[in-house]
């Protein structure tokens, strides 16, 4: 417990930076319960009046006026240690989310490779409340419930000890019954929670699985099975309330035998005339008031430990550190672009043979490199090494003579333009998409790159034209499409390296081949790497390489190439006897 | 990468819906007897709660603070309510009826100053006992010419009674003090009766509350199964398991936390209000007059509040979904430096959000304290008129003190109101987004009646057939081809050639837009699904394995022998992997079933298809790697799977497609060529080009 505790001090910062609020936030809340435990007090001098008999109404009035102002005093602070304590608490939320997600940009691929979403969400939200819960609510719980049960045991035993020890008897069992209860509540919540996330799972797995249960006409089977695991989530909730729904009524009882108490033991006192009437009454409120503290105080604890939990899994997440960085001292800017790439290595982790196996290209500036090979055979490894997606080996990879790890991560990525294999885009409209990688994009820009993936010609059927928003939230692309804006996004960047990886595989053969001459005379004067399956795309490069389980198996112009037989040779015969076939076709 | 978590937009109704809630509590229909059930225990708690502030004022009026005053027995008739209040709890010592001051209470004060002053009532005022303990008779010898007495009762006058010891006082009052403890068992009893029922009604509620969302569980689930493939197409997995599980879990909130405690909060309320009435009808009316501002309050809160939660949760939603994408395309953001302006956009919704936070928290921080600062005022006031009607004698204190539990009461329960309009909302949301799943029915057409003749032989023929998921995107276009029975087709062509579809129009998961399928000459809608789907099964190339046990997974709930699941799987060549696992056949699969290989998972689907033994297969191969060793097993599995059957095999591997019957070469939607391997070969067409590329070794 105390180990978990450590967890807070990553919000040690914080708290100090709002200190000022916290101390305020406290000072408010001793007011207001200060001022709370007075009201009995008054109730009591104006029933002792009232009880002698004869008594001046206004000065039973002027009491109560006095009453009426120290609640304007409760109210005040009331509203202070809300402002204060809750304002810094989700201040601190929003700061402690906004340096998780800072963190979360400068984490490496192989980070998230390992790292499912779905975990990631959960800790920027779920935990994120239990710490806004610990940082607020729980403090002044706690430091309300501590302050209240110590204040109200002084008032009671200084003013009558023997009746407040006497009528106290019943409370105890609260902490008592919080101890032990709780952590029997504790488990069984645990295992409703449990139960809840094995019928996530089986509804989860059922509706993905849901073309198998079709198919076998199983239906009843699963319907039956997913009632198996609702009974069960039943019965587990059931055994929580059946401890849980106890809690409360049974605080409430105890709080009621306080007072069955105090009206045997302190009855016989008023009648014996040792404490006035009013005492009676003031005693019965401070009694009232005195349960509820002392079961806050009880569950502030399990609020804290739950939050100490949570800042846990954030912390894991602070603590992991970003793999890939610009070291002191980097390289700002690239003398020249010229990509050289000397004996390159790379064995993934885990894995036994390596990726990439004694690779050399030398790529000058202005020049196309052509990639041609087989799934698995080190294409997508060799180019995610240039941008340092995927570290590569000292003195392996250079751009301009110089080492790109070496560079600041920042101005070695700049040089880029990525169209990756599996295509990304954000939720936002096609012009965001577009305009992601550079500051402003004007509209001619935005044009020029459209024409050029020909993105433009379907922009006119979608009814927002390029405010049309795609993705989780808007309308759904093609695959085609989805490609042809992420070839738009990297060239509106005009990067000084292009790197199309299998970027048209989902556009049909001629279509890629217009496309890919716009983008060649658009890129005149810079380099370009390009990866796919069809000679027709290759043959423009200066260079091509054919890639076989992570060696050069071939290099040379197109020329060379078909003149050098081989699989690039091959593939050129099929795919000139298929362009025969699809001009038949079409004609 | 793990499937980005949906954060959709959530939905926040305007609160109050009538329909979605008559629709809800159709689903108490079941649970009636525990409704009310539970509503009896509610009742009762609550009467019993109510009963205690008054078990109390009776213990303080009539026993703690229990002063009588005098009449003359032969004057008492003179005045009518002076002679009912005698006649009531009256007691006669001598010439003298004492009456308790409290139910003196109906005189109004001026009329008891009068009688006073007409010497009809005392003014001074007495203590009066029964005499009926020696501790008593004691302590009335030893102040006899103080005491007025009968046979069995005494009086003394109060002013000399409190100048006494303790000891004789509380011999005196041992009468009280007996009614005192008599009061308190009655209140013990009470306080059991609300523990008891409170439970009763928590525990009953919540039972009802499990089982309707168990039912509706069950209602969307069977609903979702039955639905159509294109509807589930269109509504991604997190989004419905969503439906399934959080939303039916906010109306379980409604029933066990909201509706239940609502009821308790007016029935407290009402109960209140009829006790304050009952004790004093002037302190009623006072103590309802403070209520308005309150009133007014929490309506203008009610509707801060939702505002307020509503903007937080826009842009709760908002950060979520941001989050979520962004951490889905991370790569994307990395690959273009944009750290920088990905982290401030982020920064500006997360501002949003905490200004929307904030906000929310300054609704509640003002609400709060004033409702906290108009019920002391209230109780400033009920204390302030009870003192004056006090002094004239028209409230005791025990009524007084009462009030000023009950108020207390009262305010508590607008309090509890105002936190659950909260938690309504939400339910109220949850319900709309569930129902609108409900509603939604879209699915295959199953009103075939068609029995197919015994036994079936499985010609397949298509006529004609063209499909589209997307309207003006054709994937087949007219295609036509027959498989004999028996026989065994191998379907090839370049990816999106439309292979996968003809397995989804067989089994009609999806119907073809144009164009006939026939099964043994039936068109198959006229073939009930349920026997086509068991006539006709796929293999999908990504096998789908559930995280039950191997032998659950062939099995798959039919009423198959352990002998015959061990049958199928020996004879595809997975018994032997199978054996090897830790607990051989009941071995449980983990999620995505990750524990085994690839290969290994493709031959547990074969055995399940071949355990449940469909006169037609149509197999989508798969085109992951696989081990040399596995694949061969896979090799020898699928001959066994497909000899005898017949058999459309959408073909990644040669072998298979060497095996095949015949070849249909598909190329956007449409046959191209057909024919066996060496004539296709020999055409030197698209065949030819697609064994050299892709299935040449």
């Amino acid at each position: 417990m105390a180990d978990s505790f450590r967890e807070y001090r990553t919000l040690v910062p914080y708290a100090y930076r709002y200190r000022w609020h916290y101390l305020l936030g406290v000072l408010c809340l001793i007011v207001t319960s200060g001022g709370q435990l007075v009201i009995p007090q008054f109730v009591r001098r104006a029933i002792d009046i009232m009880v002698e008999g004869g008594f001046a109404v206004a000065e039973v009035g002027r009491l109560m006026l006095a009453l009426a102002g120290l609640a304007v005093v409760i109210g005040l602070g009331r509203f202070g240690w809300r402002y204060f304590i809750h304002g810094a608490s989700r201040r601190i939320e929003a700061e402690l989310r906004g340096r998780l997600f800072e963190h979360l940009l400068l984490l490496s691929p192989r980070y998230y490779a390992g790292a499912k979403t779905g975990d990631i969400m959960a800790r920027a939200t779920n935990d994120m409340n239990a710490i806004r819960m610990a940082t607020g609510i729980a403090l002044v719980a706690f430091i309300d419930g501590v302050f209240m049960t110590l204040a109200i045991l002084v008032i009671l035993f200084s003013s009558n000890a023997r009746l407040a020890a006497v009528t106290i008897i019943p409370l105890p069992f609260i902490t008592v019954m919080i101890i032990f209860a709780g952590r029997v509540v504790t488990r069984l919540f645990r295992e409703v929670q449990e139960g809840f996330s094995h019928l996530s799972e089986r509804t989860q797995e059922s509706i993905a699985g849901i073309r198998v249960i079709k198919s076998f006409v199983k239906e009843p089977h699963f319907l039956k099975r997913f009632e198996e695991v609702n009974l069960e989530y039943r019965r587990k909730n059931l055994n929580y309330i059946r401890v849980w729904g106890l809690f409360f009524p049974f605080v409430a009882f105890l709080s009621g035998l306080t007072t069955l108490l105090l009206l045997r033991f302190g009855g016989e006192q008023v009648i014996a005339g040792s404490i006035s009437p009013g005492d009676f009454v003031a005693t019965m409120s401070y009694l009232a008031m005195l349960a509820w503290p002392m079961l806050g105080a009880g569950f502030t604890v399990n609020v804290l430990a739950r939050g100490a939990a949570s800042l846990a899994r954030i912390n894991a997440i602070l603590k992991e550190p970003p793999e890939i960085v610009s070291m002191i001292g980097a390289h700002q800017k690239a003398s020249s672009i010229d990509l050289s790439i000397r004996d390159l290595t790379v064995v993934h982790p885990d894995a036994g043979e390596p990726a990439l196996d004694g690779v050399s290209i030398d790529l000058p500036q202005g020049t196309m490199l052509g990639i041609l090979g087989r799934t698995g055979s080190g294409k997508s490894t060799l180019i995610r090494t240039l941008p340092r997606l995927i570290d590569p080996p000292e003195n392996t990879v250079f751009v301009g003579g110089v080492d790109v790890r070496d560079y600041d991560l920042g101005v070695l990525r700049g040089l880029f333009g990525i169209v990756p294999q599996d295509t990304f885009l954000f939720s936002a409209t096609i012009r965001e998409n577009i305009g992601f990688a550079v500051d402003e994009l004007s509209d001619e820009e935005l044009t020029r790159v459209a024409d050029i993936s020909t993105i433009s010609r379907d922009i006119g059927v979608l009814s927002e034209g390029y405010q049309t928003v795609v993705g989780e939230r808007g309308v759904t692309l093609s695959g085609g499409q989805k490609q042809r804006v992420a070839i738009s996004r990297a060239l509106a960047k005009n990067p000084d390296i292009l790197i199309l990886d299998d970027a048209l595989s989902a556009v049909d053969t001629e279509s890629e081949e217009r496309i890919l001459k716009a983008i060649l005379e658009f890129r005149k004067g810079k380099s370009t790497i390009l990866i796919s399956h069809r000679i027709s795309a290759l043959q423009h490069a200066d260079l091509c390489i054919v890639m076989d389980q992570g060696h050069i198996a071939q290099r040379g112009n197109h020329a060379e190439l078909l003149a050098q037989g081989g699989l690039y040779r091959e593939i050129y015969d099929l795919q000139q006897i298929e362009r025969k076939h699809a001009r038949g076709h079409d004609g | 990468m793990a499937e980005p978590v949906l954060q959709e937009n959530e939905k926040v109704t305007i609160g109050y819906n009538p329909v979605v809630v008559r629709r809800l509590l159709r689903y108490l229909k079941p649970y009636r007897i525990m409704v009310v059930c539970a509503l009896v225990a509610l009742s009762l708690s609550t009467a019993s709660e109510l009963l205690l502030p008054i078990v109390l004022q009776r213990a303080v009026d009539r026993h703690l603070v229990a002063v009588w005053r005098r009449a003359p027995v032969d004057r008492v008739a003179e005045h009518a309510p002076l002679r009912d209040a005698v006649e009531r709890s009256g007691t006669v010592i001598g010439p003298w009826a004492y009456v308790l001051e409290v139910d003196l209470k109906e005189i109004p004060a001026g009329v008891q100053r009068a009688l006073r002053e007409q010497d009809l009532l005392s003014e001074e005022q007495y203590w009066v006992t029964p005499v009926d303990h020696p501790e008593t008779a004691a302590a009335i010898d030893a102040n006899r010419e103080q005491v007025e007495r009968s046979q069995t009762h005494a009086a003394i006058p109060a002013e000399i009674a409190r100048s006494l010891s303790a000891p004789t006082r509380l011999a005196l009052r041992a009468h009280d003090l007996r009614g005192i403890t008599r009061l308190a068992a009655v209140f013990l009893s009470l306080l059991v009766t609300v523990l008891f029922t409170a439970f009763v009604q928590v525990y009953l509620m919540a039972s009802v509350g499990q089982g309707v969302m168990k039912d509706m569980r069950l209602q969307l689930f069977d609903h979702t199964l039955h639905q159509s493939l294109s509807f589930l197409n269109g509504h991604p997995v997190g989004k419905l398991v969503t439906r399934l599980t959080n939303d039916v879990e906010t109306i379980n909130e409604l029933f066990t936390n909201v509706v239940v405690n609502l009821l308790k909060n007016f029935a407290i309320m009402a109960g209140v209000i009829v006790t304050m009435f009952l004790l004093s009808p002037r302190m009623a009316v006072v103590t309802i007059a403070t209520l308005p501002p309150v009133l007014f309050f929490t309506l203008v809160f009610r509707k801060k509040a939702r505002d307020a939660f509503r903007e937080v949760r826009r842009w709760v939603s908002r950060v979520n979904a941001f989050i979520a994408e962004h951490v889905s395309g991370m790569p994307v953001v990395q690959m273009f430096v944009r750290e920088v302006q990905v982290g401030r956009e982020f920064a500006r919704n997360n501002d949003r959000l905490m200004h929307a936070s904030l906000s929310e928290m300054y609704v509640f921080a003002v609400f709060r304290p004033i409702v906290d600062l108009l019920s002391s005022v209230s109780l400033a006031i009920i204390v302030f008129m009870g003192a004056r009607f006090l002094s004239i004698g028209v409230v005791s204190l025990g009524i007084l003190i009462a009030f000023i539990d009950l108020a207390k009461r009262f305010y508590q329960q607008l309090m509890d109101i105002s936190d659950r309009f909260v938690i309504l909302q939400s339910a109220m949301a949850g319900s709309e987004r569930v129902f609108e799943l409900l509603d939604a029915v879209d699915q295959i057409d199953d009103r075939g009646r068609l029995t197919l003749p015994q036994p079936v032989r499985g010609r397949v023929e298509f006529e004609h057939v063209s499909f589209a998921y997307r309207s003006g995107e054709p994937v087949l276009r007219d295609l036509s081809f027959t498989v004999e029975p028996g026989q065994s087709v191998a379907i090839v062509g370049y990816t999106g050639a439309g292979k996968t579809t003809i397995a989804n129009l067989v089994t009609r998961l999806w119907d073809a837009d144009g164009g006939t399928i026939r099964l043994d000459g039936a068109n198959v809608r006229d073939i009930p699904v349920a026997q086509l789907r068991a006539t006709v099964q796929p293999i999908a190339q990504d096998v789908f394995l559930f995280s039950e046990t191997v032998a659950e997974n062939i099995r798959l709930g039919a009423d198959i022998s352990d002998e015959r699941v061990q049958e199928a799987a020996r004879a595809v060549q997975a018994d032997g992997f199978i054996r090897a696992l830790p607990n051989g056949y009941d071995t449980v699969l983990q999620e995505g079933a990750t524990n085994i290989s690839t290969g290994q998972r493709q031959l547990i689907a074969f055995a399940r298809v071949l355990a449940h033994d469909p006169r037609v297969i149509i197999l989508d191969e798969a085109t992951a790697n696989i081990d040399t060793e596995t694949e061969r097993l896979i090799q020898a599995g699928i001959s066994t799977l497909l000899a005898g059957r017949t058999s459309l095999v959408i073909a990644h591997r040669l072998s298979t497609i060497k095996h095949a019957d015949r070849i249909l070469v598909l190329s956007g939607g449409e046959l191209v060529e057909q024919g066996s391997h060496e004539e296709l070969l020999a055409a030197r067409g698209l065949y030819a080009n697609l064994y050299r590329l892709q299935y040449e070794p």
